[in-house]
């Protein structure tokens, strides 16, 4: 069920006044909600809510056998369940590529894998929802976090607003927001309608028009056109995965402040980065520390001298790329941010900031868009072509206005001072609630006036 | 015991104060002004979807609302004021196109030389003019078939490749989009001198037939009218003779319920061409993917085995599409020349 649609309209307005309605018996809500989270899940494809009923019973389990064990006995028991999650992970996701391309490594060295050849459905969502399990027993080992009730986790993996691409909300981040009610007198509606209209316009008005005017054509077929176009397509894919990506969180946290539940931010202008660095504070924020917490800091962070700090550097954002997907395009953007934190590690933050600003964030924002590059092309021999059409001079045939017009606003939306920002959120949040509800309804009846006769296409973020 | 977000990270310090009653009464406002306003799209969504649970749930509150929308004039007056908005042509239909059917359908229907194909009588068949503009269109199953042919054909050069694919449509729904009539559109535009049509995924739905009778899927009544509407369209794509017509059949998919609606849109499709020998090509998918309609997710390409189906077990992957490429090129150049 995608956010964008009648149906999920129908089943949030309904979902939204039952659930402040039973919000003081928590006996009843709880229940509720986990049901009405099922069935949002369940009309992508039912029979994956049985593979998320049992990881959620895995990792409880896993969770109260940590909690009662001692530091030594609890060590095995998280690795089990650690092994669990990212099994289920690798299966539905990596099985593919490591039959196929692994496996053709191998043949290379006389080493056959003689594993079947098996299309398997992805669930919606595997890789938010597993890595959201990873956190909680990971936390509760450490001693973070009490294990919740059964209910209480059943809640937090699957709530409906997180469950299919994020933010990737930690568990003591969101179980103690379901230990007492939410404030029914408490709730933050200007802040919520804004977000799910600025998410509304994002995916829909801008991603998805750029997705069909500039971006899918040019990445489909790169041979046929020229430079001006392909670096317009490069560019345009940034604003695109953007506004596609930070249009669904935005829509997500604004979902959940209507029901009182507060979710961390996942996006803060990357565009405006000066540095790689800062790229990754700004860009799929919950993502960032994730990667962090669960990976970088384990490995030893940069505790252990250069070279190792390097070494964990890469390794993280290789990792992170392939998080995105099962192919080698992946591997190599994760590896090539992992290369930039690395090279700006070795240049030293002192000598950076001895290059003008305006050239940082130029330097910054060209390595970004290659990089997104490698992200969106099918595969390395693609992102190879459509690279090697940028020095093929040619006519301009996708460089309307509107197109343009959007690329433009994209990147300059993010150079806005945050003051501004804040004053035109605030004058939005002053208004009265059904000033607010005449505003979404006539932002969405202008947003659906350009969606094409076929519906509007998925969030990227769903493959993942 | 770790921070847990509040309210203030995204509420500013000047805020109105809410609480639960004004955030139910904002989003029901603007839920109420939508369907004053646009009513009739939720009616529209619930009957261009898929049997089940949604679908009635849908039709339940898009039935009344279309309903109430119909006596009010907003629809409409919002529906001009954004027209100018909307990325295409108007190509919804409440009374498609397919319904102008012929009159006298007692009468037998006229055999003319257009219905064989002079290849099949050892004739030489008339060669068509030079290959300038194809057109691949469809719904989700033309990708990224069309994106492989574009490819294929960007690196000869000289042909101009048209993708036109529209997703989650199909020949049998009619409400948001009208095939017929986009195909009219399409052949009136672009001006193709051949067409690639992939196009299954998304039927089944109950058809309305002369008469204003509904036929459910997946009989000979509605495998007849499937094949009027797909020889209506076989008709306009091939321009009176100037252009030539690829017709993929589907593969088998993995969901037995689908596979019945593949087998009655497979056979829809073979009568469909039948007066069309001449100029349309029914290119038989299921041989190569899913021989004997048994579905396989993996076969042997240039002696590999290779998955060639996405994970959905209806769609062809990259590689799926890049062999079913190979089979429209090798038609189109037994019309075109090489």
């Amino acid at each position: 069920m995608l956010f964008p649609t009648v149906q999920f309209a129908i089943f949030f307005c309904v979902v939204l006044t039952v659930s402040w309605a039973l919000m003081p018996r928590p006996a009843a809500w709880k229940p509720f909600i986990l049901a009405a989270s099922y069935t949002f899940y369940a009309a992508a494809n039912w029979r994956f809510c049985l593979l998320l009923a049992a990881l959620t019973v895995a990792n409880q389990v896993a969770a109260i056998l940590i909690a009662r064990a001692d530091e030594r006995a609890s060590k095995p028991i998280l690795a089990a369940a650690v092994a669990v999650d990212l099994g289920v992970l690798g299966v539905f996701k990596y099985y593919g590529f490591f039959v196929e391309d692994i496996g053709d490594l191998l043949d290379a060295a006389g080493l056959g894998l003689p594993l079947p050849l098996l299309s398997l459905a992805l669930p919606i969502g595997v890789s938010f929802f597993t890595f959201q399990a990873i956190s909680y027993v990971v936390d509760v080992r450490r001693g973070l976090l009490p294990p919740a009730s059964l209910l209480d986790f059943a809640i937090y993996l699957t709530f409906f607003p997180h469950l299919v691409a994020g933010p990737i909300v930690r568990a003591r981040e969101f179980i103690p927001q379901l230990a007492t009610p939410r404030r029914r007198s408490d709730v933050a509606v200007g802040a919520a309608v804004t977000l799910i209209a600025v998410g509304l316009v994002k995916k829909v008005a801008i991603a998805d028009f750029l997705a069909r005017e500039v971006v899918d054509p040019v990445f489909a077929v790169p041979q046929a056109y020229a430079a001006p176009d392909v670096a317009l397509a490069a560019y345009a894919y940034a604003a695109q995965i953007y506004c596609d990506f930070s249009g669904y969180t935005d829509i997500a946290i604004g979902l959940a402040l209507l029901m009182g539940f507060v979710f961390p931010q996942n996006f803060d202008r990357p565009y405006r980065a000066l540095s790689v660095r800062e790229f990754w504070r700004r860009w799929h924020m919950t993502l960032s520390r994730y990667l962090r917490d669960f990976l970088y800091i384990p490995l030893g962070g940069n505790r252990h001298g250069r070279a190792r700090t390097y070494r964990n550097l890469l390794l993280t954002m290789t990792l992170g790329g392939l998080w995105h997907g099962a192919a080698w395009n992946f591997v190599l953007w994760g590896a090539m941010h992992g290369g930039g934190l690395v090279a700006e590690h070795a240049v030293g933050e002192r000598r950076l900031s001895r290059v003008p600003r305006v050239v940082r964030w130029l330097v910054v924002l060209h390595f970004v868009v290659l990089g997104w590059v490698l992200f969106r092309s099918t595969d390395l021999a693609s992102a190879g072509r459509l690279l090697g059409r940028l020095a093929e001079p040619g006519a301009a045939t996708l460089w309307s206005l509107p197109a343009v017009a959007a690329v433009l606003a994209v990147f300059a939306v993010q150079l806005v001072p945050s003051d501004a920002r804040q004053h035109v959120r605030g004058w939005v949040q002053r208004r009265h609630p059904a000033t607010l509800g005449l505003g979404l309804a006539s932002v969405i009846l202008l947003v659906g006036a350009t969606v094409p006769s076929q519906g509007v296409p998925p969030f990227i973020y769903f493959q993942f | 015991m770790g921070t847990v977000p509040d309210n203030s990270l995204y509420r500013t310090p000047d805020a109105r104060r809410a609480g639960a009653r004004e955030a139910i009464v904002c989003v029901l406002l603007a839920a109420f002004l939508l369907v004053l306003f646009a009513g009739p799209s939720v009616r529209s969504a619930g009957e261009e979807m898929n049997r089940g649970v949604v679908r009635s749930v849908v039709l339940a509150v898009g039935k009344p609302t279309g309903w109430l929308a119909d006596r009010l004039p907003l629809a409409d007056a919002v529906s001009d004021l954004t027209s100018r908005l909307s990325p295409e042509e108007d190509l919804e239909s409440t009374d498609s196109v397919f319904a102008a059917r012929d009159a006298g359908a007692a009468a037998v229907p006229p055999v003319t030389p257009d219905s064989f194909d002079p290849a099949a009588l050892g004739e030489q068949p008339a060669r068509p003019g030079p290959l300038r503009t194809l057109l691949v269109t469809g719904d989700s199953l033309s990708m990224p078939l069309d994106a492989r042919l574009a490819q294929e054909l960007a690196d000869r050069g000289g042909v101009r490749v048209v993708r036109d694919p529209r997703l989650g449509t199909g020949i049998s729904k009619s409400e948001l989009l009208d095939w017929g009539r986009l195909s009219v559109v399409q052949a009136r535009k672009h001006r193709p001198d051949a067409v690639v049509v992939f196009i299954g995924a998304n039927e089944g739905f109950p058809m309305r037939v002369a008469g204003g009778r509904r036929v459910e899927c997946c009989g000979t009544p509605w495998a007849a009218e499937y094949a009027f509407r797909v020889r209506s369209m076989m008709n306009v794509y091939r321009r009176g003779g100037a252009a030539r017509v690829y017709w993929l059949l589907l593969p088998a998919p993995r969901d037995g319920a689908r596979a019945r609606i593949a087998r009655a849109v497979n056979a829809a499709i073979a009568v469909a061409a039948e007066p069309y020998r001449a100029q349309v090509r029914v290119l038989d998918m299921g041989a190569i993917f899913t021989p004997g309609g048994r579905f396989r997710a993996a076969m042997a390409v240039g002696g590999r085995q290779t998955i060639v189906r996405e994970p959905d077990g209806i769609h062809l992957n990259e590689a799926g599409a890049k062999v079913a490429a190979g089979a429209v090129l090798a038609a189109v150049r037994r019309d075109f020349g090489p």
